[in-house]
């Protein structure tokens, strides 16, 4: 017979819809997970009432890395902006580059050379690894499993070394400029790649055998924090939340962009959108990206250019115009509105960051009703990075 | 759940025999990649100090400061950039606008100091440890985020030019002008180089813009002789130009012409505003070129009663008689002139001082007076035979043509000199020999090779695109005549050495290597001097000299106190130049008789 | 689509034009009246609305033409014209297309009904626009509470009379020592210091 808990002692909704919690009563209790928390990537509170070890109500909390990147581009021109908005997201950098580029791009009317395009998405992929590859060890460490994230933090370290080799820069690339990209592939690239991608593998087999294939792991994750796919648009899910409820939302094959519709892979759906099919989804993911990125070395043109001419860029000005940019990060639909007004100067920009909706209704609504001991492996499974909800 | 579950998680334990992946020492055992955006490395030799990459620095890390050693001149400003690492992002966008490409970074990223100030530091003079890394982030090849190429002009094709005295530059559509003034990055390094220091940057941005009333404002402010020098100014601007580093420089004298062209003329006037109230004051000047036309604009702006004197029949001087129609059509030049008359300066045309007025007439009816009479006689080679009558001077000749004066156009011309007005006057004959002879036969020499010819590098390629023959490396040794005493020809030896160690004039020839360049006319064209008899004995006397020339000081004021003197006369030969002296004589003019010191000279 | 150029460098944007998006357009101001309509490209479109139309319009692409997805939801200032642009941006992921709605709302009294009804997740986009803008979206949930900023009180920091580099001089300190200076005046000064 399966345990039945007696739910007696837990708040009851009053006439308003909301429950009625009186802290004085001494049943309550708050707690704060965060502003600093090892699984989340930057700073973000969960505002916990529990009673008992269960949660009642959270309400999340951000503002701790408010840097107003949206307001600083307004005084910057448009080149200028490229060098920050890479920082808006730390662990992602490289869809900011992106999307700015290629919404400035549309704007003033510019398009980029085909090495170009190719390139973007080789760095897009290999951004995706290492963000993916980093939520693994913070997924793993959720649960205990430290040693998961040593393991991962060596190969996303190896990626990284290849980010330094094309980019020049190891976290912040600053490599995708309006126009093009930097540079061309260095020589060589393509097989220490493959070098690093086999590692990958390897070690994403040992992680497998480890985390995946883990009793406590499963014991604790399948069936916990499910998103019913009801839920998916109301609350502007995206991206691997959004796949492993079944839906095969993926910008890469919705609205195709760069040199995706060349590349052959389907998205990698889930079933139970619960926190093990998220983590196993995105565990699929990394190896796929990893064969996409073998696709783009194998496929890409090795010549031409890979700029374009700018108009000068000390004084450039853009018509007034808007427009919209997406690209697929590793937590969904990464996206940069952008408005020009005829100065040289961005009248507004405005980034859609996945974990905006996830991390803020969407978690809030989630927490309710589970275990303290599970918020961590939760939060974390909605692959939330903060810098991205407030910029 | 299964067994497997439960034992799989074991299998963590093989990392136990395996080695560890972390590098020991990663303070030696981990350089930066090739491309690393480090710490920057500035040549200081090549860095002119632009201050472009102050510009772009989107964290403002960036102050342009004067460093030791490094002295401004010319195209250099003399500022060097010194970067703060506490607002650094390494961007290195400052890498890649660098203007001459002396901006580049190290691959080194280790840098411990105590002291926080020191990471404020300037590269390529404040000594660093990685200053000789090879490694490092440089711009890559096409990456240039400035246009390094010149929006062509386009240009009449030699064919049809030959046919006519029509001006052969086009002029640039506003699409193409918008173009070039993008090109520009704004340094402003070019206004010191410019004589007459006009604000480059800022009327190029006005192109930019499209304001061009704006545009016009600005040439006049230092330049009223803007026509002229839209088409034929020397453009020294264009030689200290960042652009011209790692590219072409802007075409600076183009967009100037630019703005010329878009402002209707009937405008000018509103633009440039009218006269100050009148100070009763009179001014003379002698001579209607650039310089004295400049300081009459100047003057009578600044209400002073301006009487130009003029011995030939109209205004612009050098400009009108030397500079040929197709470089300089004479409307252009009127709209100059036109402008700098209608603001109230009396212009007497075919008056000779003196001949028709004597110097000391002009001292008494005057409060101050300028000489600013040009270098109008063309100077001799005094090879023998050269006192034949078929041996001109280009500058009558010029003045010939632009008179309409009738001359014996020659079947064949020898030309001998390298400058400007050797191609002048030999583009010109061409110009007629091909009207009325239907084939061109003009040959120039000169001492030079034709590398180092004075002449711009487009004239010497639009001349031999015309037909004329360029022989350099020959030094006139006489002309030939026949029997009948025609001029037959030109013998020339080749030149082994123009100057001697001392830099002086004394050529060397190879008199075994002779040539006769069969013509029926020679043409010297090898430099003008000033017609000083004007001045009359008494006050020739009076004045102290210099070399030749009328000693002036930086104000161009001579050794009288009434009398200035300004343009090619005391200066060379030179547009901009005669400009940049007829607005500082203006300037020096107007103190002196604004204050009291003038009725005093007067009275005494 | 290519650029118009001279010699190969940008000059301008080719006009653009998209069928099945006027074809929409047309359609739907059949049944809305509907502002000027903007084709950015062949699959994402901006159209001008009045605020009556909002909440039929959202419902009825939501519900019948399958624009389920919100993608975001800002606000642009255009102070110079005196109004706040609201931009919903609407997603098709059945046929990859979107729709941006722009509605402009008066600066003085910025004020907007709520959609968090009909998306949940726009409350968060209402409680942040109300903070950063200073718009105000009543009965939205939390909307009053602070998002990012704590305890400000000075203008909406969004707005775009708020000058980000007045507000950092008047409460951050400058490093000393810092000078620069212009290339162009620092030749007048070495070189031609009367200006002569």
């Amino acid at each position: 017979m399966a345990y039945q808990p007696d739910r007696s002692q837990y708040p009851q909704p009053g006439a308003d819809g909301k429950l009625d919690i009186d802290l004085t009563s001494g049943k309550y209790l708050k707690l704060w997970q965060g502003p600093q928390h090892p699984g989340i990537t930057g700073n973000m509170a969960v505002e916990l009432t529990v009673c008992g070890d269960e949660v009642v109500e959270g309400k999340v909390h951000v503002g701790y890395l408010h840097r107003g990147f949206e307001k600083l581009m307004e005084r910057r021109t448009f080149i200028q902006c490229f060098p920050i908005v890479c920082r808006i997201c730390v662990p992602e950098p490289d869809f900011n580059e992106y999307c700015y580029a290629a919404a400035v791009e549309e704007l003033a009317g510019i398009e980029i050379p085909e090495q170009a395009r190719w390139i973007r998405a080789l760095i897009l992929e290999m951004g995706r690894i290492n963000s993916f590859l980093m939520y693994c060890g913070g997924q793993a460490g959720s649960y205990g499993m430290g040693v998961i994230s040593q393991w991962t933090t060596y190969v996303r370290d190896l990626m990284l070394d290849r980010f330094e080799e094309l980019t020049g820069a190891r976290i912040y690339h600053m490599f995708i400029l309006p126009g093009g990209v930097r540079d061309t592939l260095p020589e060589g690239f393509a097989q220490r790649m493959e070098e690093t991608l086999r590692e990958i593998e390897i070690t994403m087999k040992d992680v497998y055998e480890t985390m995946y294939c883990n009793a406590v792991f499963k014991k604790r994750t399948v069936g916990l924090g499910v998103i019913d796919p009801e839920l998916l648009d109301s609350y502007g899910v995206t991206g691997p939340n959004a796949r492993a409820a079944g839906v095969a939302k993926d910008v890469r094959k919705d609205q195709p962009y760069l040199i995706y519709p060349e590349l052959d892979f389907e998205p990698i759906l889930g079933q139970d959108s619960d926190i093990y099919t998220r983590a196993d989804l995105r565990r699929q993911d990394i190896l796929q990206s990893v064969d996409l990125v073998r696709q783009i070395l194998a496929k890409m043109p090795k010549e031409g250019p890979v700029m374009s001419k700018l108009p000068n860029v000390l004084h450039w000005k853009i018509p007034r115009g808007e427009t919209y940019i997406r690209g697929e990060c590793s937590r969904g639909e990464y996206g940069y509105y952008l408005v020009t007004d005829g100065s040289g100067f961005p009248r507004r920009v405005n980034v859609r960051g996945p974990s905006y909706t996830h991390a803020m209704s969407l978690l809030e609504r989630m927490i309710v009703n589970i275990n303290i001991a599970d918020v961590a492996g939760l939060m974390v499974s909605l692959h939330t990075y903060p810098p991205e909800i407030e910029r | 759940m299964s067994i497997r579950d439960l034992l799989s998680p074991f299998t963590a334990w093989k990392y136990l025999l395996k080695n560890p992946v972390t590098i020991p020492d990663p303070l030696n055992d981990r350089p930066g990649s090739a491309r690393y955006r480090g710490f920057h490395k500035n040549d200081n030799e090549k860095c002119i100090g632009c201050g472009t990459c102050e510009a772009i620095c989107q964290n403002g890390a960036i102050d342009m400061l004067p460093v030791k050693g490094t002295a401004t001149q010319e195209g250099d400003s003399g500022l060097r950039p010194r970067i703060d690492y506490g607002r650094c992002c390494w961007c290195a966008l400052c890498v890649d606008v660098c203007m001459t490409g002396s901006l580049t970074m190290s691959n080194e990223y280790k840098w411990v100091e105590s002291d926080p100030d020191a990471f404020r530091f300037t590269p390529g003079v404040d000594e660093k440890f990685w200053d000789n890394a090879e490694l490092g982030y440089q711009r890559p090849e096409d990456h240039r985020l400035v246009e390094a190429k010149r929006v062509t002009m386009e240009e009449m094709d030699a064919d049809t030019r030959i046919n006519s005295f029509a001006e052969i530059v086009n002029g640039y559509s506003i699409e193409q002008a918008k173009l070039e003034a993008d090109r520009c990055v704004a340094c402003g390094i070019c206004i010191a180089t410019c004589p007459t220091h006009m604000a480059i940057p800022d009327y190029i941005d006005a192109v930019r813009e499209g304001n061009y009333e704006r545009g016009l404002k600005l040439l006049y402010e230092t330049n009223p002789f803007s026509n002229v020098c839209g088409r034929v100014c020397t453009r020294k601007c264009e030689s200290a130009c960042a652009s011209r580093h790692e590219g072409e420089p802007i075409a600076i004298r183009w967009l100037k012409r630019h703005i010329i062209d878009q402002v209707p003329f009937e405008k000018y006037r509103e633009i440039i505003g009218e006269p100050d109230a009148p100070t009763g004051k009179k001014v003379a000047i002698i001579g209607a070129g650039p310089a004295g036309m400049t300081a009459a604009f100047d003057l009578v702006r600044m209400g002073h009663e301006v009487v130009v004197y003029e011995a030939k029949a109209a205004a612009g001087g050098m400009t009108r008689y030397g500079i040929p129609e197709y470089r300089l059509p004479y409307d252009a030049l009127d709209r100059d002139i036109e402008l700098i008359v209608s603001l109230g300066v009396k212009v007497h045309y075919n008056t000779r001082i003196g001949s028709d007025i004597a110097m000391a007439q002009l001292e008494q009816d005057f409060d101050a007076v300028l000489l600013a009479i040009g270098l109008q006689e063309g100077r001799q080679t005094r090879i023998p035979k050269s006192e034949h009558e078929k041996v001109y001077r280009a500058v009558d000749l010029l003045d010939k043509i632009t008179s309409e004066e009738a001359f014996e156009l020659p079947h064949c011309a020898v030309v001998i000199g390298g400058g400007n007005v050797a191609m002048d006057i030999a583009r010109s004959l061409a110009r007629m020999q091909k009207q009325q002879y239907d084939q061109v036969d003009v040959v120039v020499t000169a001492m030079e090779d034709q590398q180092h010819f004075m002449a711009d590098a487009d004239e010497i390629k639009e001349a031999l695109e015309e037909g004329i023959i360029i022989r350099d490396n020959c030094g006139p040794q006489g002309c030939e005549i026949d029997e009948s005493g025609h001029l037959i020809g030109l013998k020339t030896w080749k030149v082994l050495s123009i100057l001697d160690e001392n830099n002086r004039f004394a050529p060397t020839y190879d008199d075994s290597d002779e040539t006769i360049h069969a013509c029926d006319t020679v043409i010297e064209a090898i430099g003008q001097f000033s017609d000083t008899s004007l001045l009359g004995e008494e006050l020739t006397e009076k004045l102290e000299w210099n070399r030749g020339r009328i000693d002036i000081d930086s104000n161009g004021r001579t050794s009288e106190s009434w009398l200035w003197s300004a343009g090619d006369c005391v200066s060379g030969p030179d547009v901009v130049h005669a400009v940049a002296d007829g607005h500082r004589v203006a300037s020096s003019i107007n103190s002196y008789i604004s204050s009291n010191e003038s009725s005093i000279d007067k009275q005494s | 689509m290519s650029a118009l150029s001279i010699e190969g460098r940008h000059i301008g944007l080719p006009l653009r034009e998209t069928k099945w998006m006027r074809e929409f357009y047309t359609k739907l101001a059949k049944q809305f009246p509907l502002g000027e309509l903007t084709e950015q490209r062949d699959n994402l479109a901006f159209i001008s609305i009045e605020q009556p139309q909002l909440r039929p319009l959202l419902m009825h692409l939501r519900d019948k033409e399958g624009f389920s997805h919100l993608v975001l939801l800002t606000a642009v200032d255009w102070i110079e014209e005196g109004h706040f642009q609201l931009t919903y941006l609407l997603s098709n992921r059945t046929n990859g297309t979107d729709i941006g709605l722009r509605l402009m709302i008066s600066r003085d009294d910025a004020l907007m009904e709520s959609i968090h009804d009909i998306w949940p997740t726009a409350a968060t986009y209402q409680r942040e626009l109300r903070e950063m803008f200073g718009i105000d979206f009543p009965d939205s949930p939390g909307v009053y509470e602070d998002f990012i900023l704590e305890g400000w009180n000075n203008i909406p920091p969004y707005r775009r009379d708020f000058d980000t580099l007045e507000f950092s001089t008047e409460n951050f300190a400058q490093r000393p020592g810092r000078e620069t200076k212009d290339p162009a005046q620092h030749m007048k000064q070495q070189l031609y210091p009367d200006g002569a």
